[in-house]
């Protein structure tokens, strides 16, 4: 040990080598390729970083570089004041649907993509390829449903949704999301007025929130945050609501008394999408990585460890029924989306009267 | 006047502070002070862009929003005053419970040994490290059903007693059962309840000079003359007392005014406070930082006007 001691002498001598080896280092560094990559934090960004980069720069050489973003249009304000800065904090940005509509409007923070270097998105679902004025901006990464889910202990599964709004069973007892686009208001739509559609007129939001006025009395808890549900169902305080499938069917696992369900009006989907910024100099790159996240393979390694439903059909992917099911079930109700951003500002204060009002 | 005039050379000349270095700290205090708040206020004057985000402008349309409703003229809707006064009445309940629980905590430290007053000290300001969160966290699980306050009453036969006595649709009513168990979340009392006890130790801090500079022979000296004990409180502790007392009101209350944490956990969403809706319109799904900034700035002017009028009432006395 007595060898291994600071000295000045030292210090300066394992500098000098230290920006050798960076000078020789630094050509081979401008060579090899890399993306930064964002993503939610957590688990979430912890299994990218785990399963799917690796994954991505076997296959192509390319290196990823991981950056946490937030779940929602708060990372625009990040991404538009970086873009004014001059400097992008990640290529390539994963967003959900309303964030990208709302991003294609703001306008100059997406970069339109060149469709024939990404050939494996042909094979998903066109609804997950957005296409605005500018060109192709976004390629779907994955999907996820927030599903209805009730304590099996307490309740019988039930049909339909609109069996939560029996106070007899139901009062002070359901957990559902605060945020008015949270995609409740599609699911009332779903059930109650013939469709998501209802939500793209003032007078079909209006008849939506009313509807979850009534729903009201059974609201024991409007969450905000996943964790809020998650120790709700976990501690009895709910015995129903909704909440994200995936993770249902991991508490449900580890046997806590909760079951995702699929009644017949089935679950709102949403989605999140890659997306390449405006300012980034790695469009090639980008692209790579669209492509391997759209290949079978790619869906169905991010279902399996990841819990996201793929967007293609079961039988494109390797997926057995049971994994299958375990990310994913119909019917999916495709939320109303141009609604949210149309009537941007009467839906949400709609909603905010209509969650004051005792 | 004269006085004050007379003693404020002496005062000077002991801290003779060159011109620059007065000049330098106006200045780092209206970098760190006043410019956040212009900031706040320039955008509170933008303007939504629907669907979109928002650019500078010069309108009074958030402020409309804010007191007469988005939809004005066609329709009145008072959500947002609504919000503002919930704000206002915690922040003023939770200050008062803190202080009413602290008083006698504070004045009971103050009559132990030296030795003792130090340790409780000690151990009050370890507590101040609890962060909003940790209290929101612990307070949530001490209120849930399975793991806490329900499940004690349950096992104790509580509950039972209480649907038996047919107190149920009542409990019910008040956000407090649903119908298999009692429940106190979400619901102002568990918002009171948290934010009563965030601020407790300050609380306990803020009384604990005051308290213990009173000279303990006026009160020995009411008493003697025969005032029983809660006169002696009444008329000879309190009065003297009286201005850290409302001074520590003022800072509980404009705390409380910014609690978050307590009010996304606690709180029924009929119930919730501002803070929540600024933080929703500013990093929420709608991009709408006008909207957040004109409610912040409204919070702002409202605290500002109870601490003056709290503060005039309290020198008027």
């Amino acid at each position: 040990m007595s060898d291994f001691r600071f000295t000045r002498r030292g210090l300066l001598r394992t500098g000098a080598a230290a920006t050798a080896v960076a000078a020789i280092g630094a050509p081979a560094l401008a060579q090899s390729r890399s993306l930064k990559v964002g993503s939610y934090g957590g688990y979430f960004e912890n299994s990218f970083k785990q399963h799917v980069y690796p994954a991505f720069t076997a296959a192509t050489g390319i290196e990823v570089e991981s950056v946490t973003q937030p779940n929602g249009p708060d990372w625009l304000v990040t991404m538009q004041q970086a873009a004014m800065a001059g400097q992008v904090p990640a290529d390539v940005s994963l967003y959900g649907r309303e964030t990208i509509l709302k991003a294609s409007r703001i306008g100059g923070l997406l970069k339109p993509l060149d469709v024939s270097a990404i050939p494996a998105a042909g094979a998903l679902d066109p609804y997950f390829v957005f296409e605005d004025a500018t060109g192709v901006v976004g390629v779907g990464a994955m999907s996820w449903f927030v599903s209805m889910v009730v304590n099996p202990d307490e309740v019988t599964a039930p049909e339909s949704w609109a069996e939560f709004w029996n106070s007899e069973v139901y009062a002070s007892s359901l957990g559902v999301a605060r945020n008015y686009s949270s995609n409740f208001l599609d699911v009332i739509a779903a059930t109650f007025l013939g469709g998501p559609e209802a939500l793209n007129s003032r007078d079909g939001i209006v008849a939506a929130v009313e509807k979850a006025a009534e729903l009201k009395p059974n609201v024991a808890l409007w969450w905000s945050a996943e964790s809020q549900m998650e120790q709700a169902m976990k501690n009895g305080d709910v015995i129903g609501g909704t909440y994200y499938h995936d993770v249902a069917g991991l508490m449900a696992a580890d046997g806590f008394p909760i079951a995702s369900i699929f009644p017949k009006e089935g679950n709102p989907q949403n989605y999140g999408s890659w997306c390449l910024a405006e300012g980034s100099e790695k469009q090639a790159e980008a692209q790579a990585f669209m492509d391997f996240s759209s290949q079978p393979e790619t869906q169905a390694l991010m279902s399996r460890m990841i819990g996201t439903a793929p967007l293609l059909d079961r039988e494109k992917t390797d997926l057995t029924e049971a994994e299958f099911a375990a990310v994913s079930g119909a019917p999916a109700i495709r939320p109303a989306f141009e609604a949210y951003l149309e009537h941007e500002t009467f839906m949400k204060e709609t909603w905010e009267a209509m969650l004051a009002s005792s | 006047m004269s006085v004050a005039a007379a003693e404020a050379p002496p005062a000077a000349a002991a801290l003779p502070a060159p011109r620059w270095g007065r000049l330098a700290l106006t200045g780092l205090v209206a970098l760190l002070c006043a410019a956040p708040f212009l900031l706040v206020l320039v955008i509170s004057f933008g303007e939504k862009v629907e669907g979109g985000s928002w650019t500078w402008g010069l309108t009074l349309a958030n402020y409309e929003r804010f007191f007469l409703g988005h939809d004005w003229p066609n329709a009145l809707s008072l959500v947002y005053p609504q919000r503002l006064w919930f704000s206002v009445w915690y922040a003023a309940l939770g200050a008062a419970f803190a202080l009413a629980l602290a008083f006698p905590c504070a004045w009971a430290i103050t009559r132990r040994s030296r030795r003792t007053q130090a340790a409780w000290l000690a151990f009050i300001l370890a507590s101040l490290s609890l962060s909003e969160v940790f209290v929101v966290m612990g307070w949530d699980v001490l209120l849930s059903r399975n793991s806490g306050l329900p499940a004690w009453l349950k096992a104790l036969g509580v509950t039972d007693m209480l649907k038996d006595g047919g107190w149920f649709p009542l409990l019910i009513e008040w956000d407090l059962a649903n119908p298999r168990d009692l429940k106190f979340k979400t619901s102002g009392f568990a918002t009171l309840l948290a934010m009563t006890y965030i601020v407790f130790p300050y609380a306990v801090i803020l009384l604990y000079p005051p308290l213990s500079r009173l000279d303990p022979s006026l009160a020995e000296a009411a008493r003697t003359m025969g005032a029983r004990p809660w006169k002696v409180m009444r008329t000879v502790v309190l009065p003297a007392v009286r201005l850290p007392l409302i001074g520590s009101a003022l800072l509980l209350f404009v705390y409380l005014l910014g609690a978050y944490v307590a009010v996304t956990v606690f709180t029924p969403p009929e119930k919730q406070t501002l803070t929540v809706t600024i933080y929703d319109a500013v990093r929420g799904q709608t991009l709408d930082a006008p909207f957040g900034a004109a409610q912040s700035v409204v919070l702002l002017a409202t605290a500002g006007l109870c601490l003056w009028a709290a503060a005039r009432a309290g020198v008027r006395r």
